[in-house]
């Protein structure tokens, strides 16, 4: 039994079927089936977008300059990403170009949310799957505390420390109340780390979630707030005046330092704190080296961080641009979003609709119309699903493909195009981290490869973002002040018909938005986002997509509690609200729910 | 061990008003006298407040907003003042186990809890635009508020429906308050709201031991009862007539007013101007963004960010009040010109007319 | 108003004013009371000052140079569109209360008597008379028939509207425990965002201006063409029949 998918995959659907939904520790709303077989290993995995708002939709007829806001709110966990992806888009349609200072502030906006994303992704939503909190209550604070000293030069070490900590959370426990850690897997065979590095890593469970409200007030800096920063189509809104009237409403030597300052503890904290967390956790998950999926065969890098303004070509920006197929790091492809024979969506299995589904649009001419429609052996009814058929249509996230392939994007991928760029910045630290925890390069291609690389690349990002501060502060110095360009802000100066891309790298991957503009109105949005590749359902050729590859052949200790399927799609750090905001025109009526 | 009751006797509150709280609460669910009794044990002996905060169509971001506030910070929220039993986006459970924590709360402390929702349920398509558990979110809502104490809405979605409930709304996404019709809802609208005026408010009802006093459209008068324009720091620039006119000019450089650059602030309800975000950092207008208006019902309908005057929709024209009505009292002129032209030429070509004299 | 004689109607609205002696060849009716005609000119100068500051505050004006502190124009013109606001609402308040205690004249803005039949005959004869069809118009003490129409809508409730979403912007400066709330707070019941408010009392001052222009020009037409005095009535109160 089994079926062969084009890209190398042997699916089996006979044995027990597992559903885990709600996938928690997620943005939005994400299903998951698996089959089993006999020893309790994955061979059949199904993964479905189960939400849909219709961001594109909305946006058809509005100023294009307004497009920021509405993609903004697509997502506010990767909050300002898509904001920034779409003034690029515009700014690529109508032949804008910004300032270098207005370059430099978004770069430094968007490196401090991959830090900021990364640090909550890793301790909020990811740490749980490795870290069993109720054994931290069995760890001796001593050496704890000699554990963390081991590691770590970060101050918050002491026995006394992890005492005090290990009382409040016992107390916690006690009182019966978990809060958001009731029903969790406590106990579970597949969580391998002793005591004293639980509750080390609670204790920076509680600190990182402190640390971060912090790492963001840079985008309330240059942004006014966060979640969800303010941009502007030709540069940005925040002007500079360091040392003229009025210094103080603008950007001044304060607010400089304040940025500078945040800049210099989140890099503390991510070398401190979360990379030897990152080390420390691998190396007793050694021997746990599943859910490399797709990563070792297809990944895709758009590329981002454009050192210098306008040019978003490879060779302007530091976070590395190709695509790798079928595990030949020799060779990396260049992308070109403009190409309708590259980018793809299909929505065979898919809740939307085609003229012809065996095809795929370049989102260009993208059509998003809504049907849901269940395959003939979904079980349980239209809503209320026990099964889902996934022979038939069974996501609200459709289906990209490059050149037809199914690729993973993210942290991981990036580093992997990097590395095989021979890029010193990605294959050296990757290299020392395998090293350190004595692992071979295919060690990477993993679920836990996934979680190392995200932790580096946080680093470096958190180091990008002294750089261009240093840049900014350097340009002001030269006298140039200049923040926002606004020759073509008037829509009479736009053509008549124009049409655009932008693409950045978001926290978990490429992620791109095509827009038409006719008559100074948006004519056509479409974005593909990171969880759009990552957790698309099959093409119509049969690929299966990042998250259900990953999944394949990893044994589950107990089918019950799920928490290695939870583990691997965490890596991807999944963002539905993103995946799944696509939309057509009005859906049919078929509410069956009363409104007042 | 913590109790609900141990924090706020911490707090400073005296058993009396404890006591008249529950007994409110006790009302506010239609129960005998008797049941408050019943409720204020429960709350002394056992829990701190349970809260499930449930996600619908969303973008998270007044979850992210939430953990982002200092006073207090979030782990001493979570920790030590509510029970956040429930929350998709950071709960270790997943699957049937945390489905089993809905039912579980809803008997277990029926009319002692606190719904949270973030998001909105679409009713389109038979709630299917949004599935938990393989069911439509709009049953599992609707289900959990009916033993909820207090139905908190965060954010603009939950509150006036935000994004995708603008137009065409294609999966009639729909403000909760319009889908639970028998219960009190606090509106904290926003996009997303202040972290420190999210936990300001749950702080003030555990604190308190009361609801706090809502205005016409349902949103607490601490912080929504004034608007950014009220408090902004940037006002004297207004009154004085200064203005930013385009990015990056010399206005925007000293901070000036950003009126013309489409703020809306002067009909937008919030703190912003005055609590300021991330710890009191900034708020858009210090940043030198306009308002955008996004704890306003509608707002993304009324018109261009940048645009001063709304957009008026009508007969597939859009524009602003003033080129409607110059446009309407030019038609008007023309006529008038032409008739007056008429009536001169008339009177050329004929003797003056004299009045109808009837009797 | 209706087909009765000028002088028969003069003599019922206000005896004292038809006076023999003070026109022999022509006829004069006292039409316009003091306080009509008093509110009238300071209800025009209101609106005036309200639509020009309106619209200024709509759109906001050229930057001023200087410290914020040396400046407060916007801030007088605020100033100014409120106090117009206060003096046309108190005028309108007044103008009511004299409908009451007024003559016939002095009611006839404030209904449209749609129910007689003789009215709809006035409107087909002005009809005619503005489309240049009928050769001669009616002698009329007050307003005609279309004009009255005229009267009621574009000016009585746009008015009325005006001082209903005047008074709740006013709240929001007020705040939400000031009088102008309690009383016309509920215009944000309706549009509970009040950026919908601003934009109705925006496309009101539109609709007093397209006013403006049609009741000037057809006074001072109809003092021509209709050989009666239209607008030094509103300044003696009287009205004069030339032939």
């Amino acid at each position: 039994m089994g079926t062969q998918t084009p890209n190398g995959f042997k699916l089996d659907d006979s044995g027990k079927r597992i559903v885990v939904d709600p996938l928690t520790r997620v943005e939005g709303h994400l299903r998951v089936e698996v089959n089993l077989d006999s020893n309790n290993v994955i061979r059949n995995a199904v993964s479905s977008g189960t939400m849909w708002r219709g961001i594109e939709t909305i946006l058809r007829g509005r100023d294009p300059r307004d497009a920021w806001a509405f993609t903004g709110r697509i997502c506010g966990v990767c909050t300002g990403t898509h904001a920034l992806t779409s003034v690029r888009a515009v700014e690529n349609a109508l032949g804008i170009t910004i300032p270098d200072n207005a370059n430099s502030i978004r770069n430094i906006m968007q490196l401090c949310l991959q830090v900021h994303d990364h640090i909550v992704h890793f301790y909020h939503l990811h740490a749980l799957d490795w870290v069993d909190m109720i054994s931290a209550l069995n760890a001796d604070p001593k050496a704890t505390s000699a554990l963390a000293q081991s590691i770590s030069s970060w101050p918050l070490s002491s026995p006394g420390y992890f005492k005090h900590l290990q009382i409040r959370l016992t107390k916690f426990m006690e009182s019966g109340q978990l809060g958001p850690f009731r029903n969790g897997y406590w106990g579970h065979p597949a969580y391998k780390l002793p005591p004293e590095a639980n509750l080390m890593a609670v204790a920076h469970y509680l600190e990182a979630l402190d640390f971060q409200k912090d790492v963001v007030k840079i985008h309330a800096v240059y942004g006014g707030k966060n979640p969800h920063p303010n941009w502007l189509v030709g540069g940005v809104a925040c002007a500079i005046n360091v040392d003229g009237t009025g210094a103080v409403g603008a950007v001044n030597m304060e607010r400089l330092n304040l940025v500078s300052s945040i800049i210099d503890r989140s890099i503390e904290f991510v070398e401190q704190v979360y990379l030897p967390d990152v080390v420390a956790i691998s190396s007793f998950y050694k021997d746990w080296l599943y859910g490399g999926g797709l990563s070792g065969k297809s990944v895709m890098s758009y590329g981002d961080i454009p050192e210098n303004a306008n040019d978003y070509s490879a060779k302007s920006l530091k976070l590395p641009h190709g695509v790798i197929l079928n595990g030949n790091l020799r060779e990396v492809l260049p992308i070109d979003h403009g190409d309708p024979e590259q980018i793809q969506e299909f929505v065979g299995h898919s809740w939307y609709k085609y003229p012809d589904e065996t095809r795929g649009l370049h989102p260009w001419d993208g059509v998003t119309e809504p049907n849901f429609q269940l395959g003939p052996k979904v079980k349980g009814t239209r809503t209320n699903i026990k099964e889902l058929d996934e022979g038939g249509k069974y996501s609200w996230i459709k289906t990209p493909r490059w050149r037809g392939n199914a690729v993973e994007v993210g942290p991981l991928a990036r580093c992997i195009v990097g590395y095989a760029q021979g890029k010193a910045e990605f294959k050296e630290p990757a290299d020392q981290l395998l090293k350190t925890v004595d692992l071979p390069f295919a060690a990477l291609f993993s679920t836990l490869g996934r979680t190392a690389a995200r932790a580096l690349e946080c680093q470096w990002a958190a180091h990008q973002m002294r750089y261009f501060q240093h840049k900014l502060m350097a340009q002001i110095k030269a006298g140039d002040t200049a923040t926002a360009n606004v020759d073509r802000w008037k829509p009479e100066s736009w053509p008549k018909q124009a049409k655009g891309y932008g693409f950045t790298e978001a926290p978990r991957g490429a992620l791109a938005h095509w827009i038409k503009i006719k008559e100074a109105k948006i004519d056509n949005y479409q974005c593909v986002v990171p969880t759009t590749w990552n957790g698309s359902p099959r093409d119509p050729n049969g690929n299966i997509g990042a998250f259900e590859a990953s999944l394949m052949d990893t044994p589950m200790a107990d089918p019950e509690k799920p928490l290695e399927i939870l583990r691997t799609i965490h890596s991807f750090d999944p963002c539905l609200a993103c995946a799944t905001h696509v939309m057509g025109p009005d859906g049919q009526e078929l509410a069956t729910v009363k409104v007042r | 061990m913590e109790t609900f009751y141990g924090v706020i006797r911490r707090q400073g509150i005296t058993r009396r008003s404890f006591h008249k709280f529950c007994s409110l609460t006790a009302m506010s669910l239609g129960l005998s006298p008797l049941a408050a009794s019943d409720i204020a044990n429960a709350l002394e002996t056992k829990p701190r407040v349970p809260v499930i905060w449930m996600h619908g169509l969303e973008c998270t971001c007044c979850s992210e907003s939430f953990i982002r506030s200092a006073h207090p910070l979030v782990k001493d929220v979570v920790l030590s003042m509510i029970s956040l039993d429930y929350d998709d986006p950071i709960m270790a459970a997943a699957g049937h186990q945390a489905e089993a924590i809905l039912e579980e709360t809803r008997t277990k402390y029926k009319g002692q809890y606190v719904l949270a929702v973030e998001g909105n349920p679409p009713v389109n398509e038979g709630g299917m635009f949004c599935i938990v558990g393989g069911k439509p979110f709009v049953e599992k809502l609707t289900a959990m508020a009916e033993d909820a104490m207090a139905i908190i809405a965060w954010g603009t979605c939950a509150s006036w429906g935000c994004v995708q409930a603008a137009k065409p709304n294609p999966t009639r996404a729909t403000p909760i308050d319009k889908v639970i019709t028998n219960k009190t809802i606090i509106k904290v609208p926003g996009c997303p709201p202040i972290a420190e005026v999210m936990t300001a408010l749950l702080t003030f009802i555990t604190t308190f031991g009361k609801l706090p006093e809502l205005d016409r459209q349902g949103r607490p008068k601490m912080f929504y009862s004034q608007r950014i324009h009220d408090k902004c720091y940037r006002r004297p620039h207004f009154d004085a007539g200064q203005f930013v006119e385009e990015w990056d000019d010399e206005s925007a450089r000293k901070g000036y007013c950003l009126y013309k650059m489409g703020c809306k602030g002067p009909t937008t309800y919030n703190a912003c101007s005055a609590v300021r975000w991330n710890g009191g950092v900034s708020f858009p207008i210090q940043s030198g963004h306009g308002c955008l208006g996004c704890s306003e019902d509608g707002f993304w309908d009324k018109c261009s960010v940048y645009d001063r005057l709304s957009a008026i929709k009508q007969f597939g024209v859009e524009k602003n009040a003033d080129q409607v009505g110059m446009a309407a009292a030019g038609a008007v002129g023309l006529a008038i010109a032409a008739h007056a032209a008429l009536t001169a030429a008339k009177r050329l070509s004929r003797k003056p007319v004299r009045p109808a004299q009837e009797e | 108003m209706q087909d009765k004689s000028p002088r028969a109607l003069a003599a019922a609205v206000a005896p004292n004013a038809v006076s023999t002696g003070r026109s022999v060849e022509r006829d004069v009716v006292y039409v316009y009371e003091a306080p009509v005609r008093l509110w009238h000119w300071i209800n025009a100068a209101a609106i005036l000052v309200l639509a020009l500051t309106g619209y200024f505050i709509g759109t906001g004006i050229p930057t001023m140079p200087g410290q914020a502190s040396d400046n407060f124009l916007f801030g007088y013109i605020r100033f100014a569109h409120f106090s117009a606001g206060y003096v046309l609402t108190l005028g309108f308040l007044l103008r009511m209360y004299w409908a009451f205690i007024g003559n016939p004249a002095a009611k006839q803005i404030f209904y449209v008597p749609l129910w007689r039949k003789s009215y709809w005959g006035g409107i087909w004869h002005e009809i005619r008379w503005y489309a240049l069809i009928a050769a001669k118009p009616k002698e009329r003490v007050g307003h005609n028939p279309l004009a009255q129409l005229t009267m009621f809508f574009m000016f009585t409730l746009t008015i009325s509207s005006m001082i209903v979403t005047g008074v709740a912007l006013y709240a929001q400066g007020a705040g939400n425990d000031s009088w102008q709330y309690e009383l016309f707070g509920w215009a944000f019941s309706i549009w509970p965002n009040s950026q919908d408010v601003h934009t109705w009392h925006h496309l009101g001052l539109w609709v007093i201006v397209t006013f403006a222009l049609v009741h000037i020009y057809t006074a001072v037409r109809e003092d021509i063409v209709s050989r009666q005095s239209i607008i030094s009535s509103m300044i003696s109160g009287q009205r004069e029949f030339r032939d």
